[in-house]
């Protein structure tokens, strides 16, 4: 069974930029995500959990 | 799927195992003994008690008095031959299970031998008097003058710790253990049993329940859109991995751990190395967590229980680890408010931590496509482009055994002659107790994964640093936040 050492394997590997359509996932990810638990939150406050 | 802190790099397989895939998968399976043991429960509505043998342990002074049966009809069996039996019973139907994986029968029967009674003893082990008793009335019982009271379901720490010194002190021994050391597996079909428990105590709180449930869509969007934005920028940016490492590193970290880190490798077609990493660290963290959350749960969540069954489910990766500590986080407060004089009803911190894993599982597959399809079609464009096949092909399918178990039985508990739901209770505690069994399965096979320095020799650091700041410095934290937004003032019904 041969063994990779990760550490090695990120020196040889070459940097890879965020590309637009990387920071248009994490910026829209957050942005929806953000604005839905605000909602949520809203949602929460309006109708409280009955027991 | 079992982790492994290894891999073969001449392996022929996808990161999601396609090419080397059995005749059915694990989750299949899950679903399948998972629901073939809720039927079996279920003939106790019909007067059949078909699991009453089953094997149960108490809080002991006198070893000899620990283990019991389930059903006192079938008490002539004794403790230790209901364990036997319960033994025989779980090797007959996991080497079934075994064959359907094609692995080899005869290896797995022997390393199952091993793992069932290595972890049974240490269930027993945790529940001794001096560890595992609670109440001052608990103490004078067992005429003890101390306890550490870690409560019974602290005993699954011993599980874990006994499989974690295997692990790391006696390495080969884990080797030839590991074909049975599945700890998704057990949780999985623990799950699916777990789905007609929460039933029979969310049918006395329906309102209350249907609360939980959609309470769990928060825990969704924050686990798919705020924690994985965060952590895959963390890791791109700020450590600088490529793309390959940091798309399952931060599913991985963010969402289900080992079913979400190999879900995304496959989907960005990452090599099959670079998911069973993650996931080898996912196991590792997740130990962690189990062994610290539930009792910072209990110093400082013990009035708000349904926000810590909340959290653990939000924080903790895999779901053996998530559902598990919420058992443990339930057993404490429980405990904890008992000695209060306040008695909440057991179940509902459980519940919620399984309810807000089992929400965020049921997304994987979708979110494993959105992937996919940004992947191929603006990172890698020459790749395959992703199918919406994909979505059926990463759904978690135990999650279709949960369903049905709760659906069938908040049926039974709600919608059938009082003669028949009452009988619901009795049979889902009995299935309840198996549920136990594969929690405490479940505990030792992490453990067992769990070889630090082996991880350590592979040069694993730079990527625990990104767990270690994702999950410590954010995951935990806003989990937390979250839990408290959404949950906070919700209490556990009082047991009558």
């Amino acid at each position: 069974m041969s063994q990779i050492n990760i550490e090695r394997e990120f020196r040889k590997t070459e940097a890879e930029p965020l590309l637009p359509i990387e920071k248009k996932l994490i910026g829209w990810s957050l942005g929806i995500g953000l604005v839905l638990l605000v909602a949520l939150g809203i949602v929460n406050h309006l109708f409280p959990a009955s027991i | 799927m079992a982790t492994t802190t290894t891999w073969n790099e001449a392996t022929p397989a996808r990161a999601d195992n396609v090419e080397i895939a059995p005749r059915i998968s694990e989750d299949w399976l899950s679903l399948i003994i998972g629901l073939f043991i809720f039927v079996l429960a279920l003939a106790g509505i019909a007067n059949v008690d078909l699991l009453g043998w089953l094997v149960t342990t108490s809080v002991w002074s006198d070893v000899s008095k620990a283990l019991g049966t389930v059903s006192k009809s079938y008490a002539w069996l004794g403790g230790f031959g209901a364990l036997v039996a319960t033994y025989l019973a779980l090797l007959a139907v996991l080497s079934a299970a075994a064959v359907a994986l094609k692995s080899d029968i005869k290896k797995f029967a022997l390393a199952f031998t091993a793992v069932f009674w290595i972890a049974y003893a240490s269930w027993i082990a945790g529940n001794f008097a001096n560890f595992a008793a609670v109440t001052p009335a608990d103490l004078q019982k067992f005429g003890i003058g101390w306890s550490l009271k870690l409560t019974n379901e602290g005993a699954y720490i011993f599980a874990l710790i006994v499989g974690l010194v295997i692990a790391n002190v006696f390495p080969r021994f884990a080797e030839a253990i590991k074909d049975a050391v599945r700890p998704e597996l057990y949780i999985k079909i623990a799950i699916v049993i777990l789905g007609g428990f929460f039933a029979v105590t969310a049918a006395g709180k329906l309102s209350l329940a249907s609360s939980l449930l959609l309470r769990g869509v928060a825990a969704i969007i924050e686990a798919y859109l705020i924690y994985w934005a965060v952590v895959y920028f963390v890791a791109r940016k700020w450590f600088g991995f490529n793309r390959e490492w940091a798309a399952p590193l931060a599913s991985g970290i963010s969402i289900c751990g080992v079913s979400a880190a190999i879900a995304t490798g496959g989907a960005i077609r990452a090599r099959p190395m670079v998911p069973v990493l993650v996931s080898s660290l996912v196991v590792v963290f997740a130990v962690v967590e189990v062994l610290l959350l539930p009792f910072l749960a209990q110093t400082f969540l013990s009035h708000e229980p349904l926000v810590a069954g909340a959290w653990m489910g939000l924080a903790i990766k895999t779901d053996g680890a998530a559902i598990a500590g919420g058992a443990i986080t339930e057993s404490l407060i429980l405990a904890q408010n008992a000695a209060e004089g306040i008695n909440y009803q057991p179940g509902w911190i459980l519940g919620t931590a399984a309810t807000i894993k089992v929400f965020i599982d049921i997304f994987i597959g979708i979110w494993a496509f959105v992937l996919g399809y940004i992947w191929t079609n603006h990172i890698n464009r020459t790749s395959d482009k992703a199918s919406a096949w994909e979505i059926w092909q990463r759904f978690p399918k135990f999650v279709i055994g949960f369903l049905v178990t709760f659906v069938v039985g908040l049926y039974l508990a709600l919608a059938t002659p009082a003669n028949i739901a009452a009988k619901v209770p009795a049979a889902m505690t009995e299935a309840n107790t198996l549920r136990v069994v594969f929690f405490i399965l479940t505990f030792f096979s992490i453990g067992v994964l769990s070889n630090f320095k082996k991880l350590w020799q592979e040069g694993i650091g730079r990527l625990a640093a990104v767990y270690f700041i994702s999950l410590f410095g954010f995951v935990i934290w806003v989990g937390l936040v979250i839990s408290w937004l959404f949950f906070s003032g919700v209490k556990p019904p009082l047991a009558s």
